[in-house]
């Protein structure tokens, strides 16, 4: 099997079945996990922040840097391998925060949100999700299969 | 273990982590304002290791210059000390910091990558702020997390009573290296800091990243190291599998520094395409 990363505000897809797609160490960040099990196309992003009014640029020239912008791509880029919507299992892994009382540092609640809310509007349910908490998690998508895997604490389990 | 004093910790490693010796030269000069290009040049020189890293660096296309250089004094005039400077160091402490630390689940090369963001996130929290000592808060970020590559096997060997220390106590990571080591891996790494003579505002930064309460006065120079060490594990660079994102983070902080929340996210995102500029330096990825 082939391991391809994907890093921080990146996002990657493919139907080739000898290809693992993983990210590391997710924090507040949020891995949506797309996959059609007829096509067998396979797509993974990571985004790190909700919404791209933040930096218009930015957005520009890094869609997968946030959610309203990455979350089209993702899709768009899989349904041009001949994924199809209906079919999609979608997954969702990520949306830690640090330890604070005052709730000031939530960026990885309302990426969680930003997230559910686009997907609502778009139809698309979310078969599994594994977020929140402080843990750090690294995800992997295997596109013979389809399974998703979330690491974390030494521990691996599938989502 | 709790009897031992963090004298005695380090004492017993077999492998005391060291920096190499230009680095250690190399920082106090750097973070002195009123050092010279004589004596930084002095630092590098006789070192053919770090000299070949420079030169090679300058050359490299991120910096695109127009002709090839071939020297160091060349190379610190024509790109300027600070740019070229920071590069070497990450580069210097690159072989200390790659190593893989299972204790704290770091893949191999994590702990440098989280090392180098956090030293990004503090250069430009500093330009930011017009912080005056850019380069001492540079060097205390990458330098902030150096007692986890003392304390390594001892949280692996302690592995699951501190997990069970952080789900059932609910306490951070760092109580709970506390707790059952005896001291955390701030304490450990400003210890290790001041056996190498590093400047003392350095050493502090060090010591209090994950505290900047604990000191008697707050001290700007830790409220931004802790800043960007909370920015890049929100974002989840270079982040430990075992402490994750544990940490206790002080929001006010923020409010001492006149920052919020989507001034901290606008710099989070700059960080992580310059990281990406540097990782592409060094052929790496996150």
């Amino acid at each position: 099997m082939r391991t391809v990363v994907v890093d921080i505000a990146d996002l990657k897809v493919s139907n080739d079945p000898d290809t693992i797609l993983i990210t590391y160490s997710l924090g507040s960040c949020i891995a949506l996990a797309i996959y059609d099990p007829a096509a067998r196309v396979g797509g993974l992003l990571h985004f790190m922040l909700p919404e791209s009014a933040l930096s218009p640029e930015k957005a520009q020239a890094n869609p997968a840097m946030f959610c309203d912008t990455g979350v089209p791509r993702l899709f768009h880029a899989a349904y041009e391998l001949g994924a199809q919507k209906s079919r999609l299992q979608v997954k969702v892994a990520g949306g830690a925060m640090l330890l604070d009382e005052n709730g000031t540092f939530n960026i990885g609640k309302r990426n969680y949100l930003a997230l559910r809310k686009l997907l609502w509007k778009n139809g698309v349910l979310i078969d599994a999700e594994d977020v929140g908490g402080s843990i750090s998690r690294t995800v992997s998508v295997n596109l013979a299969t389809g399974a998703v895997t979330v690491k974390s604490r030494n521990r691996e389990k599938p989502l | 273990m709790k009897t031992l004093t963090i004298d005695q910790l380090i004492e017993r490693v077999d492998h005391i982590p060291r920096l190499p010796d230009t680095a250690l030269r190399l920082i106090p000069v750097i973070t002195d304002p009123a050092s010279t290009l004589e004596q930084i040049v002095g630092c590098l020189r006789y070192d053919p290791v770090i000299t070949a890293e420079l030169l090679r660096l300058c050359n490299s296309a991120y910096f695109g210059l127009p002709r090839r250089i071939d020297c160091v004094d060349e190379a610190v005039r024509l790109l300027g000390t600070n740019q070229l400077l920071r590069l070497v160091l990450a580069a210097s402490t690159r072989a200390l910091l790659a190593r893989p630390q299972r204790g704290y689940g770091l893949r191999p090369g994590a702990l440098w990558e989280h090392s180098v963001g956090v030293a990004l996130a503090c250069q430009l929290l500093a330009e930011r702020l017009r912080r005056p000592d850019t380069e001492m808060l540079y060097t205390a970020g990458l330098l902030h997390d150096i007692g986890k590559v003392v304390l390594n096997e001892y949280v692996a060997n302690a592995y699951v009573q501190i997990a069970h220390c952080v789900a059932e106590g609910n306490i951070s990571f760092l109580d709970a290296e506390r707790c059952v080591l005896g001291f955390s891996h701030a304490e450990v790494g400003g210890r290790l800091a001041e056996m190498w003579n590093l400047p003392e505002p350095t050493v502090r930064c060090i010591r209090f990243h994950h505290e900047p309460d604990t000191p008697d006065e707050p001290d700007p120079n830790v409220d931004v190291v802790h800043l960007a060490d909370a920015t890049c594990l929100i974002i989840g660079i270079g982040g430990g599998e075992v402490d994750g994102l544990a940490y206790p983070a002080n929001s006010t902080v923020l409010r001492r520094t006149g920052l919020n929340e989507k001034k901290l996210e606008s710099i989070g995102a700059d960080l992580v395409l310059q990281l990406k500029k540097v990782q592409e330096l060094f052929a790496l990825h996150v």
